[in-house]
Formats: structure tokens, C-alpha cells, sequence
């Protein structure tokens, strides 16, 4: 970990006009610090569940997850209903849903295997095999496509190493494809992990892909990004704007 | 205002508060006078309220346009049954970021939007379905509903009125099939996130086998400041079909992309030019797609006067869908740009449905030949025909989506294509 918190330039969008931190528009500081038990039980399913620390052999559910998993099964009509919720859970302990952990889920939730097997993988977001540590999963649809998203994609691969799907070696990354973030005002939208890394140019790949390692150079920049050289493209000055309100 | 940049010819009624962190708390909400239009709700009849919702001539901000009062009041009275509303905050679209915004800096207007109209409909239980995704701006609303059922806001006692309403903050896993209606109610229930025949309609029989109303994000979102002034005062801005204000998420090549809160009927022209200080190195326009990907391109021309208006952008040839402005310069690589966006249907589509899972397939590999220079003119012929029948065909309109693009890139930048096909020329540095 490197001592001075990381900046990427693009860390929560390009804040434009606005004079704002990180945690400002992240809402880190309003959000705090979540108990694993889970707060109150209408928000027990809206964990982060893609992590850099995985446990595969975690037992489901143990402790404060288990409590967290029957304040899920308090929120629905059914217990079918808490499937989503319980593989999210599942992922968030575990790192990926392996076929075992689909048999666990199942037995929970008094459901069959091949059920709860069919719906897993339905979705791309359960990883059905173990991923790095970083999960990079970089947009390449059309409004990042527009603004240089291949080029991005190709440059994470380049300097994490890895082939497009494929592990690293030292198990540190895993870089896929991704269809749209809804982060198109802020190509290229890069997610890793359980968060957004946003206005990504290729030139910042290494610097993040170095602070992802724990070597970064600890570089932080302005927290307003007027910089003509931040973004790929030039800003425009403002035309016809009113002074806004500080 | 909008975010990142703001323009002196918006109108933030949804947007007023983006950028301000202050307005994600609780007291911070109530400050700016939040929870003001609930109490004023609650002092209605929930008759009232859907009266109130009709008049303004909100419509469905999701992509459809269906008037939401109208929609509301499909909801049978009879409450032998449980209610559901569903919020719709699986944003997929590509080109739509709006959505995101509304959850991380107004989480309470939402919630808000959330309690008056599940009072209206009555329905006790309301499920904010976000994509899973929005980790952080999940845990933003997360919080805040937290915070409002600390406050009395939500739960058994509505700020005191006797009313039972719960609020559930769900997280999707990754699929755009997820924010079709139908296909939500599936994955909320646990299943695959498959769409249902209609009929029966959700109103009828929805999620859990009971009556639902499913909503966007940035329809509820309206919702407080319409009770609070009324119906009429929604309309001084838009047009009669299109009234109100909507949320206008630009992205491409643009010199400020972002979201922009807008009248309806704003010249799109305007938008790119004078809110978006116009295009990237003032290059001109080839294209614009005004809706999201699943909407016809406008040419440079017909961009010139399209209104961003519901009809409007219909007359111009396209539809307005959720409002999602893609600029593209002409640098642009159109097939490209084509191909990957019929790539992006083949990998979502569900597969329930023979015509979309086979002909997204296709379409996607025919797409991918041309530009490899492997093409032939018939296989223009082809995309078409393949297209057309992956109109009205399928349970959902996934399948349906691939047709506008695909057949108005072929119609209007058919030079693009032949070159490609004839001699391998490429535009763009793509």
C-alpha cells in the first residue's frame, strides 16, 4: 500500500466545474464504514462483492455474514427471491461461485442444484472461476469505444501481462472486456474490483496498474481536472455560463 | 445543475442538487426542502396524488415514454393482495449514465419519489433493483434508506400517517436483460433474469404472481417536485406530447459530456453546440445517435433541426428512448461502431427467444467479416433481411433493438460499408 492515498486522475469522473474531493463524490465519508453484520436489513444486500481479499474454503455463512444472510431472507416473499442476494454474499466471502458454492446456496435456500447452477450463470458478474486479486474490467462499448477504450483495454493487458480473460501469474490481476459501465459521460470507464475508475487514458494504465501492485508513486493530482492535459480532449471554455454558485 | 458541467439554459428540478454533497444526508435533504411533498402526499388521497401525476404528463424516463399517471393507475384497488412498486436502477443502455447520478447525490429524492408513489398505488413494499455494478452508489442509497428508516420515513409508520411502507434495496448481477421489465421481476424473484410474455401485464400479475408497477429511476425522481408545485407547473416547460424536463446524458465527442437537465423539445443542435461547447477540435459531425444504442443514427443533416422532443426525435427518424446523446465525429468508424454495439445484443441477449439468439449471433458475425474486409455487398442485403426479422418476433424488444442501428447505418453511411467491402478502406483511426 502506498502511504499517500491514490489519485487517479479519472478516480470519480471528471468533476468538471465542481470543487470536489474524492470521498466528496465517492460519498466514502457518508457512507463510513459498514458493519459485516449488515445495518438495517432493507440495505443487507447492497455489499460490495467483488474484493481484493478472497477466502475460497469459507464456510457459507459463518458469524456476522450469517447474520447478514437471515436479515436478507426477511426482505422477500420467497426464499427462491434471496438467491441474487446469496450468491452475492457467497462472492463477497468466497471470491468466486464454484460449483460447490452453488450446491451450498441451494441447499440454503431448500433449492435444487441445477437451478440455482442455471441462474448463476446466467449472470457475468459471478466470477465461475477464481480471478486475480484485481478484477479489471475495462468498457469498450460505444461512448468509451469513441473516445479510445481499445486502446486502454490493450494497454491494462500490456502492463498487467495478462491475456484477455487469463490470470497473471502472481495471481494480481484479471483482465476482461466489459459492456457498458453507464459511465459514459466519463470515458473510459474502467471497473476494478468494486469501483469505478473513470476518464481512463492510456497514459495513467501504468500508474494505476503500479498502485493496484502496492509500488505506486503515490501521485495525486489537482482535484480539479481544468487541465487541458488530464482529458483526452481539450476543454472547452465556458461560452455563454453564469458563474455558478460556490 | 448538471454534472460535471452545468449551462445557464437548464432547468435542474432532478439535477438541482448533483455536486452537492451536503444533499445526500438526511438534514442536508430536509434542508432543501425535502420530504415536504411526502407530507403533502400523505394529506391527499392517493386518488389525488395519481390526478396530480397524470396532469403533469409525466412520461416513463426508462426508454418507452408510456405516461406514468396512466400507468399508475392500471394498479387494481383491491388490496386482497399484496402491491409491489419496482424501481428500475439497472441503467444498461449504452450511452445512459443519468441514473447513477440520481443515486449518488439525491439518494432521498428518490426514496422520496419511491414512498408517494407506492402510497399511491398501494404498495407496501418498494424494490430498488440496482445494477449490480454501482457498488458504490448502491451503498450511497443504502445508506440513506438506513437513515429514513432511523427517521420514521420508512417502515410501518410513514411519518405518522398509519401507512406501512418498506423500501429494499436490491443489487443486480450483471445483465442488461435485467433492466426489461419483465426480466426484472425474474431476477428479483431469483431466477434467470428472463422476460415474461404480455399479457399478463405486471399490473396484473407481476412480481411474485402480484399486482406491480415498475418505474426508472428518473421517473420517481420527478415525481417530488410535481407533487410539490402541481401538474400544471411541470408543464410550462416541454412540449404538449413531451412535457417536463428530462435528464440528457451526452457522451462521444463532445468538448463536455455529461448529464444535462433540459426541456424537452431542446434543439439538439443546441445541445452539441452551445451546452456541449460544441464537438472535439471542431471537427464536424457524421452522426448522432439521440437514444441510447438501440436507436436509429441521425446523419449530420438530420441532426441539424431534430427537437429532443419524444415526437420529435420520431419525426427526425429515430427515437428519443432514455434521452442518451452518442456524438460521433467524423473520424468515426461507423461499421465498427455498429459491430461492436451488435456484439454488446449478442452477448446480452437471454437466448430465450430463437430470432434474437441466433440473429444477434449473426448479424454479429456478419458485421465482424465486413470489417475484416471479408465482405460482400450481399451481405448488406443480408443484415437487412436478418434485422427485419428480428422485428415483433421475440418475447422482449432486445431483439428488436439491433434493427434501428444496424439498417440506418446501412441506409445512410452505405459508402462505408461498400468501401470496406470493395477495397478494404477504413475511416477513422479505428
Amino acid at each position: 500500500m502506498s502511504k499517500i492515498p491514490f489519485r487517479n486522475p479519472g478516480w470519480a469522473g471528471n468533476v468538471g466545474e465542481y470543487k470536489l474531493t474524492e470521498e466528496q463524490v465517492r460519498g466514502i465519508d457518508f457512507v463510513g464504514v459498514r458493519p459485516l453484520e449488515g445495518g438495517h436489513a432493507a440495505a443487507a444486500s447492497t455489499y460490495p462483492f467483488m474484493l481484493e481479499a478472497k477466502d475460497p474454503g469459507a464456510p457459507l455463512f459463518e458469524g456476522p455474514y450469517q447474520t447478514r444472510f437471515e436479515k436478507i431472507l426477511t426482505r422477500y416473499p420467497t426464499k427462491q427471491a434471496a438467491l441474487l442476494p446469496a450468491l452475492n454474499l457467497a462472492q463477497e466471502v468466497r471470491g468466486y461461485i464454484s460449483p460447490e458454492t452453488m450446491d451450498r446456496v441451494a441447499q440454503l435456500l431448500e433449492l435444487s442444484s441445477a437451478y440455482v447452477r442455471g441462474v448463476a450463470t446466467f449472470y457475468t458478474m459471478y466470477n465461475k472461476r477464481p480471478v486475480g486479486r484485481h478484477l479489471v474490467q475495462v468498457c469498450t462499448n460505444i461512448s468509451c469505444n469513441l473516445c479510445g477504450a481499445q486502446d486502454v483495454l490493450e494497454a491494462f493487458l500490456k502492463h498487467t501481462n495478462t491475456e484477455m480473460g487469463e490470470t497473471s501469474l502472481d495471481r494480481a490481476f484479471t483482465v476482461i472486456e466489459a459492456e457498458c459501465l453507464a459511465g459514459c459521460g466519463f470515458p473510459t470507464c474502467v471497473q476494478i474490483n468494486s469501483r469505478y475508475y473513470e476518464n481512463v487514458t492510456v497514459a495513467e494504465v501504468p500508474r494505476i496498474v503500479a498502485h493496484l501492485r502496492g509500488n505506486g508513486d503515490g501521485f495525486v493530482p489537482p482535484d480539479n481536472r481544468d487541465d487541458a492535459t488530464h482529458t483526452k480532449f481539450a476543454v472547452a471554455p465556458p461560452s455563454t455560463r453564469t458563474e455558478s454558485e460556490e | 445543475m448538471g454534472y460535471p458541467y452545468s449551462h445557464e439554459k437548464e432547468v435542474p428540478i432532478i439535477s438541482e442538487h448533483f455536486g452537492d454533497p451536503e444533499a445526500r444526508t438526511l438534514e442536508g435533504w430536509k434542508a432543501r426542502g425535502g420530504y415536504e411533498a411526502l407530507k403533502k402526499a400523505l394529506d391527499m388521497s392517493p386518488e389525488d396524488v395519481v390526478e396530480i401525476v397524470k396532469a403533469s404528463g409525466l412520461r416513463g424516463r426508462g426508454g418507452a415514454g408510456f405516461p406514468t399517471g396512466l400507468k399508475w393507475s392500471f394498479m387494481p384497488k383491491d388490496k386482497a393482495k399484496p402491491h409491489y412498486l419496482l424501481c428500475n436502477a439497472d441503467e444498461s443502455e449504452p450511452g445512459t449514465f443519468k441514473d447513477r447520478e440520481v443515486l449518488r447525490w439525491v439518494p432521498h429524492l428518490l426514496i422520496e419519489g419511491c414512498v408517494i408513489a407506492a402510497y399511491a398505488m398501494g404498495a407496501e413494499h418498494v424494490y430498488i433493483y440496482c445494477r449490480g455494478e454501482f457498488f458504490e452508489a448502491t451503498q450511497v442509497l443504502a445508506k440513506a434508506v438506513e437513515d429514513a428508516y432511523a427517521d420514521g420515513i420508512l417502515g410501518d409508520d410513514v411519518l405518522g400517517s398509519g401507512q406501512k411502507i418498506d423500501v429494499t434495496v436490491f443489487a443486480g448481477a450483471g445483465a442488461y436483460i435485467c433492466g426489461e421489465e419483465t426480466g426484472l421481476m425474474s431476477s428479483l424473484e431469483g431466477r434467470r433474469g428472463e422476460p415474461r410474455v404480455k399479457p399478463p401485464f405486471p399490473a396484473a400479475v407481476g412480481a411474485f404472481g402480484m399486482p406491480t408497477t415498475i418505474n426508472n429511476v428518473e421517473t420517481l425522481a420527478a415525481i417530488p417536485p410535481i407533487v410539490r408545485n402541481g401538474g400544471e407547473w411541470y408543464r410550462q416547460w416541454g412540449t404538449e406530447e413531451s412535457p417536463g424536463t428530462k435528464l440528457f446524458c451526452v457522451s462521444g465527442h463532445v468538448n463536455r459530456p455529461g448529464n444535462y437537465e433540459l426541456p424537452l423539445g431542446f434543439p439538439l443542435k443546441d445541445l452539441i453546440y452551445e451546452v456541449c461547447c460544441g464537438m472535439v477540435e471542431d471537427r464536424p459531425l457524421k452522426a448522432v445517435i439521440p437514444g441510447g444504442s438501440s436507436v436509429a443514427l441521425l446523419s449530420a443533416e438530420e441532426a441539424e433541426n431534430c427537437s429532443l422532443s419524444y415526437e420529435g426525435v420520431i419525426e427526425a427518424g429515430s427515437m428519443l428512448g432514455c434521452a442518451s446523446v452518442i456524438v460521433m465525429d467524423e473520424t468515426t468508424d461507423i461499421v465498427h461502431q455498429v459491430a461492436r454495439m451488435a456484439s454488446f445484443y449478442a452477448h446480452e441477449s437471454c437466448g430465450q427467444c430463437t430470432p434474437c439468439r441466433e440473429g444477434t449471433a449473426w448479424v454479429t458475425t456478419i458485421l465482424k467479416r465486413i470489417e475484416d474486409g471479408r465482405g460482400t455487398e450481399d451481405d448488406l442485403d443480408t443484415l437487412v433481411e436478418v434485422t427485419d426479422q428480428m422485428i415483433g418476433t421475440t418475447i422482449c424488444v432486445l431483439s428488436d433493438s439491433v434493427a434501428p442501428p444496424v439498417q440506418s447505418s446501412i441506409e445512410k453511411f452505405r459508402d462505408e460499408y461498400l468501401a470496406l467491402i470493395r477495397r478494404g478502406e477504413r475511416v477513422g483511426a479505428a
